[in-house]
């Protein structure tokens, strides 16, 4: 059996980090912790953690600069805390690049389904399957066709980029500006109504009920969310 | 607007005129001359004479004069066609007119001068009193900036106001510091000041009976009039109208701050009541809670769980309650900042009910949506937070399993947003009230909440030029609608939205 995922903890509230880690070590993770952002990036270090978690809200330095420090040099998934309604710094921190965010209050439930999207990701990532099913869809990348139920749907070459972009990203929050910037390029980054648009045309043609989404989920204020 | 007073432009034109009026006379006196005395004619010429400086004013009419006598001599004054007169007596004829001629023009003149004055000074009280009544109805500094560039309009000069609240002059250079150490001196000394270096600038300070208000400066924007300090007089009582407008204005404001302040203290007292009443019930029960789980033996208590779960719920009750405290803070601070983009109901709709899906129950949702609804332009953060209020009230005040419809539609020139739920609906007549801050349905009511989710409500839909409205169904239970104002949704010029 291959090791054990390592999860790196940036908490500075011991409360937290106390049942933070104590749930993710009863999951079979193993868990470091660190009470400070310079802690954090001296553990991250030596650790190399397979995920991140860090609170924004850090005593010595802002959690988005940590985030931004660690990307430097590490591919592994980043959680990010934030206590905060503001949803600036959510999107900073993503384009600094993290891969999702919880809003504190969470539930312990809602961070462990995050922790283990993020870690599934991490393993299927090494695979390169040139399929991806979610729901009754199946998304053929070699013969660039998508089926449901069977049935081939046609869909739109921008509409096709946006669910290939988003469909290979399970569980990570994809923040308007990258969307639009990967699809449609930086000069369409004022028009993000087309990003709505072109997510609600593949609600149409690919949720089992388009008015309550469940793959193609919107992260109001900051972007989309695909979901297995 | 101030019409020239002293000597008017005079061109060669009424010299000539003069001129002319002279020789024509004495063509018209020529046939005359048998039949009229010599002491008659004369009177031909002092009408000429009279009748130009009437009509041309002073100089031609000194001229008219001269060459009236000098004619007169030479064509009527024997010897005819010569200057020198035969008889001495004569030369006593020719002073007298000569007198009496520039008498004429010269009393002739000073009357249309008074004249023209005294219609001169009715258009400035016409003008003043236009002011007056202008600045009466000014409501802020910049209508009275504009009030008193109407009033100057195209006199040639050009009046800026330095008002002592707005802090005087921003000083880029030299010279508008220099400026402003004149504006600083002409309000130390209450005085007026001309400003030789500024192109005759003339400093007028606004003396309210209170205080120095400030300074008006006055400059010529046309350089052919007259330079400001000559009319010194006209633009004090200028600044002194304009000083009692800008001390009105003042008073206006602080009563209004006064009010303000009363309404912000009244917010106060009712934010705090509703922190202890409506935070502390919860708490305690939060508190009675996690002892009851400590305390499993002693005392019969529901399920570790059953408990656990309250407390969660509680727990994230009183979190939305917070939400929507701070949310007000920041609507109500002024500062908050709509990030209004072109926006999707369903999307609006989807994202509302997600944030729900653990307050939600068993209650089924059923979402209408018109087709072809457009985009709308709103900030889709705090408009969720309307949807989610609306939402969670439904599922709050109703019977499990009941049903909630969500419709958006069209109608004329506004986006529809409505939420119906089947409870008991809104107590009868009071669903205005029910969007002023910490007023409840049910004041006492059992359910955790602080009259704030409506309020809260009512202030980011009206930010958004939109209205909000309750109502209840006749087939039983509550109705909320929201109206935003639809705009022109941008035109989709990508190559593949025609597909």
């Amino acid at each position: 059996m291959s090791a054990p995922i390592t999860i790196l903890l940036v908490e500075d509230e011991p409360q937290l980090l106390r049942v933070v880690r104590s749930v993710l070590e009863g999951e079979g993770y193993r868990v470091f912790e660190a009470d400070t952002g310079r802690r954090g990036l001296i553990e991250a270090s030596t650790r190399k953690p397979d995920l991140l978690i860090v609170d924004l809200g850090l005593p010595d330095m802002d959690g988005a600069d940590l985030v931004r420090e660690f990307r430097t040099w590490s591919d592994a998934a980043v959680l990010i805390l934030s206590a905060r309604v503001e949803e600036s710094a959510k999107i900073v921190a993503l384009d600094s690049g993290a891969d999702d965010y919880l809003t504190k209050p969470f539930g312990i439930g809602e961070l462990l389904a995050r922790v283990r999207a993020l870690v599934r990701r991490i393993a299927k990532s090494s695979e390169g399957s040139s399929r991806l099913t979610f729901g009754d869809v199946t998304v053929d990348l070699a013969r660039r066709s998508v089926t449901r139920n069977g049935e081939a749907v046609h869909l739109t070459n921008l509409e096709y980029r946006l669910l290939v972009l988003l469909a290979s990203n399970p569980g990570k929050v994809l923040t308007q500006r990258q969307l639009m910037h990967d699809i449609w390029g930086s000069a369409y980054a004022e028009n993000s109504h087309y990003l709505r648009i072109y997510v609600s045309r593949l609600r149409q043609k690919l949720e089992p009920n388009p008015a309550e989404p469940v793959h193609f989920l919107t992260e109001t204020g900051v972007g989309y969310r695909f979901e297995m | 607007m101030f019409p020239e007073i002293t000597a008017a432009k005079i061109s060669w034109r009424a010299y000539l005129l003069a001129l002319g009026g002279c020789l024509l006379t004495t063509l018209a006196a020529l046939p005359l001359r048998h039949l009229l005395d010599l002491a008659n004619m004369v009177m031909l010429f002092l009408l000429t004479v009279f009748l130009v400086t009437l009509k041309l004013g002073r100089g031609p009419g000194v001229l008219s004069a001269v060459v009236s006598v000098v004619l007169f001599d030479y064509v009527f004054v024997p010897p005819h066609l010569e200057l020198i007169p035969s008889d001495a007596q004569y030369l006593v004829t020719l002073a007298v007119m000569l007198a009496v001629a520039l008498m004429t023009a010269q009393l002739t003149a000073g009357l249309q001068t008074q004249t023209r004055i005294a219609s001169s000074r009715e258009q400035q009280t016409r003008r003043l009193y236009q002011l007056a009544r202008d600045l009466a109805g000014a409501a802020s500094r910049w209508e009275v900036q504009t009030a008193l560039d109407g009033y100057l309009g195209d006199s040639g000069y050009r009046a800026v106001l330095h008002l002592l609240d707005e802090g005087v002059a921003p000083q880029h250079s030299t010279a508008d510091a220099e400026l402003g150490d004149f504006v600083q001196d002409v309000i130390r000394r209450a005085k007026t000041l001309e400003c030789p270096k500024c192109n005759h600038a003339l400093f007028v300070p606004l003396l309210a009976p209170s205080r120095v208000n400030g300074v008006m400066v006055v400059t010529r924007s046309d350089d052919k009039a007259r330079t400001p300090h000559e009319e010194q007089e006209l633009f004090e009582t200028v600044a002194s109208l304009i000083a009692i407008a800008i001390e009105r204005l003042h008073y206006v404001e602080v009563a209004e701050e006064t009010h303000l302040q009363a309404s912000a203290e009244r917010l106060r007292a009712s934010i705090l009541s509703a922190l202890s009443h409506d935070m502390r019930t919860p708490l305690t029960a939060l508190v009675a809670m996690a002892d009851s789980l400590t305390l499993t033996g002693r005392v019969a208590v529901a399920s570790t769980t059953e408990t656990a779960t309250a407390i969660r719920n509680q727990a994230l009750a009183m979190d939305q309650m917070l939400g929507n405290l701070l949310e007000m803070a920041r609507l109500q601070s002024g500062k908050a900042v709509l990030r209004k983009e072109w926006q999707l109901f369903d999307d609006l709709i989807a994202s509302s009910l997600r944030q729900l899906k653990n307050t939600r129950g068993s209650h089924p949702v059923r979402v209408h949506l018109a087709p072809d609804m457009p985009l709308v332009k709103f900030d889709a953060v705090l408009m969720e937070r309307v949807v989610v209020n609306l939402l969670e009230n439904a599922f709050k005040y109703t019977l499990p399993d009941t049903p909630i419809d969500i419709s958006a539609a069209m109608e004329g020139e506004w986006a529809l947003l409505t939420v119906c739920d089947r409870g008991p609906g809104f107590p009868s007549g009071r669903t205005e009230d029910l969007f002023e801050l910490f007023v409840r349905g049910t004041p006492e009511s059992s359910k955790t909440g602080m009259g704030l989710g409506l309020a809260i409500c009512r202030t980011i839909v009206e930010a958004h030029g939109g209205t909000i409205q309750a109502h209840n169904r006749p087939e039983g239970g509550a109705c909320v609608q929201i109206r935003l104002p639809l705009g022109i949704p941008p035109a989709l010029d990508h190559e593949e939205m025609m597909s």
